[in-house]
């Protein structure tokens, strides 16, 4: 594998940035990581390991840290977004002080930005100079991939440059990177299965079994679909790595945050506390606004991302929700009309 | 273009076109010489079938069947040959005839009248017709970023990108670049409007090169792409209009064709690899906008049989009957009208926004170097994808240009709110249905019309609050009343039946169509709600 010229930026030292440094480390590049905060790059620089997401995984020595966002700029071409959404704007606003045209940029956040709605590579467009910008989403736990077992990820852009540095610099034995041209497909299957992913743990969290979490899983994807379809994404997305890969795992795995939260609901804790006690972004939360926000303004029907609204934001209880969605009128399967 | 450019930007379209043909031969997928030959004789020998038999096409038919004849047995080198003397036939055809001489005559006489158009068959005539004609100064209102305009057009090359509801455009588009002081704009004219006896002496004289849209071959299209790119190194400023034809449906462009803004990048990038003192290329949208167009009759008729694409050189409207422009003239100049053009802030040819001073600025204004943007391993250069994708940016940033500046005149707001009005009385029609009958629906009264272009103004306001419109989207009549009037005296005049007239306190539809189709000019800013709320944004 031929080490690019440069290192691969990574902005973000939580779980999913410090996983990505890794990565290109392992596909035999350098890797420079920001973090915002100096003394949790301190830790970090002592441990080699990120203690706080990561414990136990040791940095590889080509990964190197900084705070400085202009050394980023400088020395590295392609970067990776790797912040929760809700820091994306501040972020990228300082980043566009110091990138240039041929900056590449490639968002690895999953969520939309609450009040605009707007997904994070047109942030990054709106407060940056650079047009090379591509969204990276799929199957992605971090902890899974720093173990090095196999899996993938999908980078989309409409630049072929931006794919082509992607699967260069993040491609290893135990990492495949597929290409797309869909980023609206990529950005709204890693943001909206978040919701279903809530969804999912409050059903484990209430004891039901596996075929309410396929039932959940189904119609959940069936939402995602038909609300991309809507908005002009490519339906054939979500039936990939960024629509139903990363909706299995997320809805599956207890390694999910948004899982874990959908857990926790379903034992009655209140959603602050829980957040308090994950100490993490669960992104699925400020996206089951925006989603109920559009399904409203658009007039779709998507029951599911609405439930979860409503238990997260108006206090409604898990059982209730559930009780009210099995009860709802027969449709149709593929198309989802109402039998008549 | 100069006579002293001409020969120079012949041999280099003809030596660009045959090497880019000569090295995508080599490469998987792509034609080779003798595919791009065959293509060329194809087209050619099938335009030629339904050509006059003129002393043009028996010449054009020789020089084809020897290019046939000599291509069965050609050897690569002879292919080469050949390709390029197809390429300098094509090359030669397209490229300009500017006379300094002709423009100075065209600009002295043009401000004595509205009746510019006519001057071309018989200036003395017209102007014995109409003693008074007002000074055409009064007539085309200039707004906008006239003064950066001329700043980036000292320091670049610039490409004009209107929008184009009339043929009459290129006329006022020559006129209000002349008014500014700039020179005259090169542009690409469809061949009709070189054999349109008004404009034809327009078009040779005013920077216009021809465009035959009845040459279908991929070596022509080439080398039209290749020209206005030499033409832009050159530095002349270029006019395209980028919707590619007249708006059928009245709208302002939504869809635009990319082609020659993408001439603006590569001359940009050639530019940058000469290291030429200012490598510039700057686009600058402009919007037109007419009380009432001439041809509107046969272009929403056009619109609205779906016939666009068939019909997509229209040799046969009222441009091409002198009576009915000498009565539109005339019409117009009764009415005081004046035609609004307004000069967009401009942009790069990545879609950046541009400062006065030539500085390309990000969304956030700070400063950038464009120039970045096409960097490789090897300093500037092309790549054909990201290209495409830059161009495709410039040409939505020009888009929404394009549609900040519209200007609203009287006729516009009137038909907008009056068809809304009937429209919400019969949704259950479909638009064709509705425009057959409109005119059973009795009219409607003036006390629903005079709220419903207040609420209409209002919605305007706030267009123009959100950034989507500028804050001069309506310039002249400001208040429902005068709406009416002025709109009323408009939609009189010209066109046969009126397109709307008023009898008591009612105004009835003359022509649904036409109605349409000046209303259309305000469809995309989601309006409708405004003047009733059942409706949604389409009628």
């Amino acid at each position: 594998m031929k080490a690019l010229a440069k290192p691969v930026g990574i902005l973000g030292g939580g779980a999913f940035g410090t996983t990505l440094a890794q990565l290109a480390a392992r596909a035999g590049h350098r890797a420079l990581l920001w973090l915002r905060n100096p003394e949790a790059l301190s830790r970090m620089a002592a441990r080699r390991e990120n203690e706080r997401y990561l414990p136990g995984h040791r940095l590889d020595d080509a990964v190197e840290l900084t705070t400085d966002l202009g050394d980023v700029a400088e020395r590295c071409l392609f970067v990776l977004v790797a912040i929760p959404s809700r820091e994306v704007r501040a972020v990228a606003r300082s980043l566009g002080e110091v990138v240039r045209g041929d900056h590449v940029l490639v968002s690895a956040t999953k969520g939309l930005e609450r009040g605009t709605y707007l997904r994070m590579t047109e942030i990054l467009r709106q407060e940056t100079c650079c047009l090379k910008i591509g969204a990276l989403s799929g199957p992605n736990l971090a902890l899974e991939i720093m173990r090095g077992v196999p899996g993938a990820t999908v980078v989309a852009s409409r630049y072929d440059e931006v794919v082509r540095l992607a699967v260069a610099a993040l491609r290893t034995p135990a990492f495949r990177v597929y290409a797309s041209r869909d980023v609206l497909g990529v950005e709204l299957g890693g943001a909206v299965k978040n919701v279903i992913a809530i969804a999912g743990g409050i059903t484990r969290g209430l004891g039901f079994g596996d075929n309410t979490l396929a039932l959940l899983i189904s119609r959940g994807l069936s939402e995602m679909t038909r609300l991309g379809a809507h908005m002009g994404a490519d339906v054939r997305t979500f039936s990939g790595l960024a629509g139903v890969g990363d909706l299995v795992v997320t809805a599956f795995s207890e390694l999910s945050r948004n899982h874990r939260v959908g857990q926790r609901l379903a034992e009655g804790l209140p959603l602050q506390s829980i957040l308090d006690e994950l100490g993490q972004v669960a992104e699925g939360v400020p996206t089951a606004q925006v989603v109920k926000d559009w399904a409203q303004e658009t007039g779709l029907d998507l029951p599911i991302c609405r439930g979860v609204h409503a238990i997260l934001h108006e206090g409604a209880a898990p059982r209730e929700v559930l009780g009210e969605l099995m009860s709802l009128h027969a449709r149709w399967e593929v198309d989802n009309r109402p039998l008549g | 273009m100069r006579q002293e450019d001409r020969e120079r930007a012949v041999v280099e379209v003809v030596s660009r076109v045959v090497d880019e043909v000569r090295q995508g031969a080599t490469e998987q997928g792509a034609p080779s010489l003798e595919d791009v030959l065959a293509d060329t004789l194809f087209h050619e020998r099938q335009r030629l079938e339904k050509a006059p038999r003129d002393r043009v096409a028996r010449e054009e038919r020789r020089f084809y069947r020897e290019l046939r004849r000599r291509l069965l047995k050609a050897s690569t080198t002879e292919q080469v040959d050949l390709l390029r003397q197809a390429t300098e036939r094509f090359a030669r055809e397209v490229v300009g005839r500017f006379d300094p001489r002709v423009y100075a005559f065209t600009t002295r006489v043009l401000p004595v009248g509205a009746g510019l158009m006519m001057n071309a068959i018989s200036p003395l005539s017209l102007l014995s017709q109409l003693p008074d004609l007002p000074n055409l100064r009064q007539r085309v209102l200039l707004r906008g970023a006239m003064d950066t305009l001329r700043s980036l057009a000292g320091r670049g090359t610039v490409i004009l990108t209107p929008t184009h509801q009339s043929n009459m455009d290129s006329i006022i588009l020559g006129y209000g670049l002349y008014l500014l002081g700039l020179p005259p704009f090169t542009y690409g004219a469809g061949l009709n409007l070189f054999t349109n006896p008004l404009l034809s002496f327009f078009m040779h004289n005013l920077g216009a090169y021809k465009v035959d849209r009845r040459k279908n071959a991929d070596l022509y299209k080439r080398v039209l792409k290749e020209y206005a790119t030499v033409s832009m190194e050159y530095g002349y400023h270029n006019l395209f209009f980028p919707g590619g034809t007249r708006s059928r449906s009245g709208a302002v462009e939504r869809r635009l064709k990319l082609g020659l803004l993408g001439c603006g990048l590569r001359a940009y990038i050639h530019n940058l690899r000469r290291k030429v003192p200012r490598p510039e290329v700057f686009i600058v949208p402009c919007t037109l906008s007419y009380g009432l167009v001439l041809e509107a009759k046969t272009l929403i008729d056009d619109h609205l049989q779906e016939a666009g694409k068939s019909r997509y050189i229209i040799e046969d409207d009222e441009f091409s009957r002198p009576r009915q422009i000498l009565q539109f003239t005339r019409e117009l100049i009764s009415l005081d009208a004046r035609i609004v053009m307004h000069i967009s802030e401009p942009l790069d040819v990545f879609g950046n926004h541009v400062l006065p001073d030539g500085t390309s600025v990000d969304s956030r204004g700070r400063p950038l170097q464009a120039s970045r943007y096409v960097l490789t391993d090897d300093g500037p250069g092309f790549e054909t994808q990201r290209d495409a994708e830059y161009t495709r940016e410039a040409g939505q940033a020009v888009t929404r240009r394009l549609h900040r500046d519209a200007t609203f005149l009287s006729t516009h707001l009137l038909a907008f709110a009056v068809f809304g009005l009937l429209r919400s009385q019969a949704l259950d029609r479909d638009l064709f249905r509705f425009l057959r009958t409109a005119d059973e629906l009795g009219g409607v009264s003036l006390d629903d019309v005079h709220p419903a272009l207040e609420r209409l103004l209002e919605g305007l306001r706030r267009r123009s609050e959100e950034g989507l419109l500028g804050e001069e989207a309506v310039p002249f009549a400001r208040d429902p009343q005068a709406v009416v009037a002025e709109g009323l005296r408009y939609f009189g005049t010209y066109h046969e039946p009126p397109v709307l007239e008023r009898r008591g306190d009612r105004l009835f539809v003359g022509d649904a169509k036409l109605l349409y189709y000046y209303r259309n000019r305000l469809s995309g800013y989601a309006l409708d709600p405004f003047v009733d709320p059942k409706l949604k944004e389409s009628a």
